[in-house]
């Protein structure tokens, strides 16, 4: 094992020294840093042209330079790590600490959504195989494959930015408006059922009389300016979390997975009002991290005193409903911060930007707006990703499950008389789930990559736009420093994704004939 | 592979009823019988395809055939009257009408010959990237898988390497340095760097298959190494290596167009749909005919390229059958019954 890691490590080595030099190259031949100069009409081109050559080392040909640039990046291995400077003077390594934590920022939340909803929906969607609800997924996915991101990206600029802006200004629902979308909610929800035509009709309608519920209330109380949920909101989310996720994770026979999902939803209500005392305005993301960590790590318990056998359903369902109702209660936060964001001078009743990760007029301490003004900024991009990012993910969970569900074991395991749910969460889920290994590992070492075009769009700086403006520009450094990471990233996933997947899957033995 | 098989024949003897009237389907039937009787039953697909070929005709007779260098053009014009470069006399804001039914740009460019010859070019550096990819895809793959050992190891490594360069340095690169023939060498460029993933693919579908009776016995035969790859092992990998062709089709539409939207791709004054977005994309609140179009076409094309591709994968997948229903058996059980 160690010895194919070594291998695999020293041959990762030379695939990035081979691809550094080719992007070198390919770069230093993509354009002419002295173009703009020679077209000048400045009286000391002469010696402005010298003084490029020298500081750019445009007398060294490329396939040399390339070993200069390398011996800066070799140096780190003797304590100078140096990736060079910009066209502008400024260090590599600097402009890519400060895009770093923006393209962080960026893509995590996207990547995450992508994974976790993908994942599930591509399950129900192989549990119902050649259902409507299967159907409908499948075009759906095909749709979200077909998606250029750029042309999305303006659509969501245009229609969740401006137009919901412009619904904020005068918040009244228009009533055609307010039955076609109760009538998709309630399409949707038909779809996840199965069974008779009644019990489908009936569930649309309840969905569709729930929704056109909920719009009349905030249309009337004009909800839109000044939300919340209240804690009596919560609770009731919470309760229907904790019967909805019993009947996912355990089956309804297991009272006691009800009966720890019921106490974890309770607690999380009870700290309600707690909560706004434990992370004020003046707090930071770590206190809000540590009471989150606290509440898991309590419903953990509670998962664990209340049941003696299997903890492993009772635990899940317990963390889960303490984690989505604690959760419900940050959004309740959040969304009491809505009204005095909406009316900060920076903001001017148009929360909803379409630019740049943060609003830089805004003047503000409080932790909650912070956070509430970052969260407006990343929503649209991370929406387009996510709607981009998780089309494969459906599509791979779905057929890796439904290849496992045809096996023999899977027959056996229906044959002793277990549960579907059963069959499916332990027997069967497990083992579809590893081949996504590899798409998981390339898409958390791609975080760091930045997304050059959603970037672009949303006028973000991070590693993608690095990278964009290097190319753009000539500067050869800056690309250089930017592509050394993200390509070392890649190769590292690479060689991640094998060692897991062999340690996931005992049949595949890495580094073995 | 083999012993994916083995399980199917075990599963098979299992559930006789259900077999009995999926193979009454094949019954007598060729391998491209079978195929095409199962990609038929696929409807988004054959849709996909009508779409596809139909669409293809109407863009390229609208908008005419314009290639060769600027001193020798080759010239067919197309039966739409306004090119790309007639400004028309028009007034007003270039709302779509009758005359213009996508409309005019700000410039009163007609904008259904721009579109047109958008989806034009955009098409062809598709067919480009996914026809030169899934050559070399295939060559390497196979190479690769049949010859296995340090070839293998070789090969696999360089395609390791070939991954990591990314696609819009070769845009930059040809965008500065080759001149008229821009989107030749662009889509040329972008398909010598596109056959990584079915290069895999393929690979491992030649691992597979070459451990196989079949070609031992060509093997004892006398066939040569060329012979066994092309003729044997080639034609049963050839659902894998169809399939991921067109995936690798709708997947190069989005790429070109999105290195054209950055500006990387194709350069002015050739127009893709990529382009068309970059530049009309702020003027969505005065004239968003402008953006609507190219993106809708761009996802129409894709679309009906991933359906082709799924119906594909669905006739070429032996282990794929139609869903048996219960319609099925009441028929089965009504045709077994005497004396109806």
């Amino acid at each position: 094992m160690l010895a194919y890691i070594a291998r695999r490590v020293a041959i990762a080595v030379m695939i990035l020294f081979g691809s550094t030099f080719i992007t070198y190259n390919l770069e230093a031949y993509a354009g002419d840093p002295l173009l703009g100069l020679a077209e000048s009409t400045a009286p000391n081109k002469e010696k402005l042209i010298a003084q490029l050559t020298a500081q750019l080392q445009l007398d060294v040909p490329p396939p040399a330079r390339y070993f200069l640039w390398l011996k800066g990046v070799l140096g780190g291995f003797i304590g100078h790590f140096d990736l060079g400077v910009t066209r502008q003077s400024r260090s590599v390594l600097d402009e890519i600490a400060s895009a770093v934590p923006t393209t962080v920022r960026l893509l995590t939340t996207s990547t995450v959504l992508a994974i976790v909803l993908g994942i599930t929906l591509g399950v129900i969607s192989a549990i119902r195989q050649y259902s409507r609800l299967d159907y409908t997924m499948t075009f759906t996915v095909f749709l979200l494959f077909s998606l250029p991101i750029f042309w999305v990206a303006v659509l969501l600029k245009q229609f969740l930015a401006i137009s919901f802006n412009d619904y904020l200004q005068d918040p009244k629902i228009n009533y055609l408006a307010m039955l076609v979308i109760a009538a998709i909610v309630g399409v949707v929800l038909a779809g996840f059922v199965s069974g008779s035509r009644k019990r489908v009709l009936i569930t649309w309608a309840s969905g569709f009389a729930v929704t056109s519920g909920i719009l009349i209330y905030i249309d009337q109380t004009r909800w839109a300016l000044n939300p919340s949920l209240g804690i009596f909101v919560i609770g009731v989310c919470g309760v229907g979390l904790a019967y909805g996720l019993t009947y996912v994770f355990a089956g309804m026979h297991n009272r006691r997975a009800l009966y720890a999902g019921l106490t974890s939803a309770a607690l999380a209500v009870i700290m309600y009002y707690p909560f706004r005392a434990l992370v004020p305005a003046s707090a930071g993301f770590p206190q809000l991290l540590a009471v989150c960590l606290v509440m898991l790590a309590v419903a953990y318990f509670v998962g664990f005193f209340f049941t003696k056998i299997d903890k492993g359903p009772v635990i899940r369902v317990s963390i889960l409903v303490a984690f989505l109702t604690s959760m419900l209660t940050v959004v309740d936060r959040l969304m009491q911060t809505w009204h005095s964001y909406m009316t900060d001078p920076a903001v001017d009743g148009r929360p909803v930007q379409t630019v740049g990760p943060m609003n830089t007029l805004l003047q503000t301490t409080d932790f909650w707006m912070i956070t509430l003004d970052s969260l407006v900024h990343v929503a649209l991009p991370t929406i387009a990703l996510t709607l981009v990012g998780f089309s494969g993910y459906v599509r791979y969970a779905r057929g890796s499950l439904l290849e496992v569900l045809n096996m023999d074991y899977i027959r056996t395991a229906r044959a002793k008389g277990l549960a579907e749910r059963e069959v499916i969460l332990r027997h069967a889920l497990r083992n579809a789930m590893i081949p996504l290994t590899t798409l998981v590992a390339f898409d958390i070492a791609g975080i760091l990559g930045g997304a050059i075009i959603t970037e672009s769009v949303f006028g973000w700086h991070g590693m993608g736009s690095l990278f964009n403006v290097a190319i753009q520009t000539q500067d050869l450094k800056l690309l250089m420093g930017t592509f050394a990471i993200t390509s070392f990233l890649a190769v590292m996933a690479t060689l991640a994704a094998d060692i897991i997947y062999s340690a996931l899957d005992p049949r595949i033995r890495i580094g073995k004939k | 592979m083999a012993s994916k098989k083995d399980k199917n024949v075990a599963k098979e003897s299992t559930t006789v009823g259900e077999n009995a009237i999926a193979n009454r389907e094949t019954e007598g039937l060729s391998q491209g019988q079978i195929i095409r009787r199962r990609f038929m039953q696929h409807k988004p697909a054959v849709a996909g395809l009508i779409f596809m070929i139909f669409f293809t005709l109407f863009m390229y007779s609208a908008s005419g055939i314009h290639l060769g260098t600027e001193k020798n053009p080759i010239n067919w014009q197309g039966w739409w009257p306004y090119t790309i470069r007639d400004i028309t006399a028009a007034s007003g804001a270039g709302d779509p009408s009758w005359a213009h039914p996508m409309g005019l740009d700000p410039l009163h460019l007609d904008y259904f010959a721009l579109v047109s010859r958008g989806a034009e070019i955009s098409l062809m550096v598709m067919v480009i990237i996914g026809g030169l990819g899934g050559l070399l895809g295939t060559i390497m793959g196979a190479v690769s898988g049949f010859f296995g050992g340090w070839i293998d190891a070789i090969m696999m490594r360089f395609t390791d390497f070939i991954i990591t360069i990314p696609a819009i340095l070769i845009g930059a690169v040809i965008g500065f340095r080759v001149g008229n023939l821009g989107v030749f060498a662009l889509a040329i460029f972008l398909g010598l760097f596109s056959w990584t993933g079915l290069a895999r693919l393929v690979r491992g579908e030649f691992l597979s298959l070459r451990e196989r009776e079949f070609v031992d016995a060509a093997r004892v035969a006398g066939a040569s190494n060329r012979r066994i790859i092309f003729k044997h092992i080639l034609p049963n990998a050839i659902g894998v290596i169809i399939v991921s062709v067109t995936l690798l089709l709708a997947g190069s539409i989005l790429t070109e167009t999105g290195l054209s939207y950055l500006g990387f791709g194709v350069q002015a004054p050739d127009v893709s749909l990529g382009t068309l977005i970059n530049q009309y994309q702020d003027a969505f609140t005065v004239a968003p005919w402008l953006f609507w179009w190219p993106g809708v076409i761009i996802i129409l094309i894709a679309l009906s390229i991933n359906f082709v591709g799924d119906g594909l994968r669905d006739a070429f997948d032996p282990r794929q059958r139609r869903r048996i229903k219960r319609k099925d058996f009441q028929l089965e059980a009504a045709k077994s019954r005497p004396g109806k």
